[in-house]
């Protein structure tokens, strides 16, 4: 037998597992951003899921992942859906972590000032009132990620 | 086994319109079966591609629509895929015919992005990212897809301006369309000084919100011949793939998903990208249409961007495929459930010699690629032959 992890049985899928939305969203309000690892092909996804999208595998375990990482691709969004338009404009990023899960997220910076491979590093915020005013019931207390140069 | 012919096509009006989404239907429908016995003596079941109930809060688009075609009792439902919502319900109504559950399909596509202005637009387009990471951070599409447009050009050398050519030509094309939403050319520097709305993306470099209905009958080579005298098109290849919700975790500058589902629609058809005369993929924002030649294998990696270029004049290893010559999403317009199912009607006319004055000539082979999501998070791909 390999020591490979076990596919998820239905017990394990509650709202306390970070293989749930609100299982992720509270870890993540403690401050630990978790990925999905996979022990078949190495992807780590972001976040976490029952099945590794690369491969197939349903071998997954839970992996806190590095705060830091790197800009692969940005972008500013000038025409924002309505219920952003006081935030606008606004940078975001797809950013690579150290251990090659990619996220994207805002990014606190000018459009001006950011380049491919700049170095950032995940920072997590309480939702503040716009973000819970554009949240169904059950976000509400969820935390937003958002990258910092660094 | 039945051959799937396309036997009518019918398009409403693109744009913005005073027209609903049923009524856009009706347009088309009506197009469609000018020539024609009634729907109800023909049509044994109903795909409609719809991006989204908010746009005229109305579900059951599927019996609403069969009902204004005076259908009864047949089967008949929406299918949902955001932009690639037109193309599954051609996809389903070939493979119905294909393997011989009905004789006669009615492929349609409808959306009314209009009724609730851009804002509405943008909130409606923004369901189909995660919402989990990409919705909560405001991703917005055009947003989307400047990711990938930034990547690739960082990648391969691209500027704004050579993305800016791929508008410039879709304009030039769509100018011969009398069904297109813009139909006049505009130059580089109208594309380049509009405002920006996701750098590198400019408002040139978007397709246009707009409405627009859509219907495409799909019947056996049998029933089309006593159905129609003129010649019909063979639907020879038909592939769907859904790849992954989140670009992140996507190959930015090859779009590895739609690739396979390309080759997948050759493989059926038996040809191969060089076989194709006239393509029709989904250029929603300028740099689409370079990551989609080479995913269709049109163009050497890297050297997608000259799509902009006319066959003949683009280096070795290109194929000499006319690219959008509808206008593209950019041009003849993007009404999001319709846009899979107006690919296949500039398609049909094509390959049937209806083309006008944008007809390429000998036209033999078509290739339709639709995408829902952003980028290849869905594609579905068909091949269209004479």
């Amino acid at each position: 037998m390999s020591g490979k992890p076990s596919p998820l049985g239905p017990d394990d899928i509650t709202s306390d597992s970070p293989f749930t939305l609100p299982g992720f969203f509270d870890a993540l309000g403690e401050g630990r951003l978790l990925g999905a690892a996979c022990a078949d092909c190495g992807e780590t996804l972001v976040p976490p899921r029952p099945a590794c999208s690369a491969c197939g595998s349903r071998s997954v375990s839970v992996e806190e992942q590095p705060r830091t990482g790197r800009v692969v691709s940005y972008t500013a969004v000038h025409t924002p859906p309505p219920a952003f338009v006081e935030e606008a404009p606004y940078t975001v990023a797809i950013v690579e972590l150290d251990s090659g899960a990619r996220v994207t997220g805002r990014l606190e910076a000018d459009y001006e000032d950011v380049a491919i491979d700049d170095p950032v590093e995940l920072t997590v915020r309480e939702p503040d009132e716009a973000l819970r005013e554009r949240s169904l019931s059950y976000e509400t207390d969820w935390p937003l990620h958002v990258f910092e140069p660094r | 086994m039945p051959d799937p012919q396309i036997v009518s096509v019918g398009l409403s009006p693109v744009g913005r319109t005073d027209l609903t989404g049923r009524d856009l239907f009706s347009v088309a429908l009506a197009e469609a079966f000018e020539e024609l016995p009634d729907p109800a003596e023909v049509v044994e079941a109903l795909y409609v591609g719809n991006q989204s109930e908010r746009y005229e809060h109305q579900i059951m688009t599927g019996t609403l629509l069969a009902e204004w075609a005076g259908l009864q009792d047949v089967p008949a439902e929406r299918v949902e895929g955001c932009a690639a919502a037109g193309a599954m319900a051609l996809r389903h109504a070939v493979e119905d015919v294909r393997t011989g559950r009905h004789d006669a399909v009615l492929a349609a596509g409808v959306e009314k992005m209009t009724a609730g202005g851009t804002g509405g637009a943008t909130t409606s387009l923004s369901a189909a990212f995660d919402r989990a990471l990409e919705q909560r951070s405001g991703i917005t599409a055009p947003s989307q897809y400047a990711l990938l447009a930034r990547r690739y050009m960082h990648e391969h050398g691209v500027t704004e301006r050579d993305l800016a050519e791929i508008a410039v030509k879709n304009h030039a094309n769509g100018a011969k369309n009398p069904r297109a939403q813009f139909q006049k050319e505009v130059d580089l520097d109208t594309v380049l000084e509009s405002d920006y709305v996701a750098p590198p993306f400019k408002l040139f470099d978007c397709a246009p919100v707009g409405d627009g209905g859509a219907a495409v009958l799909v019947t056996t080579d049998e029933l089309a011949t006593d159905l129609v005298d003129d010649p019909t098109v063979s639907v020879s290849g038909a592939a769907a793939a859904a790849h992954n919700i989140a670009v992140a975790n996507r190959n930015l500058t090859f779009p590895e998903g739609a690739a396979a589902t390309a080759e997948r629609a050759y493989a059926q058809a038996g040809v191969g990208p060089t076989d194709v005369d006239v393509a029709e993929v989904h250029d929603a924002f300028t740099v689409c249409e370079a990551l989609l030649s080479e995913a269709a294998g049109f163009a050497p990696r890297g050297r997608g961007i000259e799509c902009a270029l006319p066959p003949g004049e683009r280096s070795e290893g290109w194929t000499d495929v006319h690219l959008s010559t509808s206008g593209g999403l950019k041009a003849r317009g993007h009404p999001i459930g319709a846009t899979g199912l107006a690919q296949a009607v500039e398609a049909y006319e094509q390959l049937t010699g209806r083309a006008g004055d944008r007809q390429v000539d000998g036209a033999e082979t078509a290739f339709l690629l639709n995408e829902g999501g952003v980028a290849d998070a869905v594609t579905v791909t068909h091949v269209l032959e004479a």
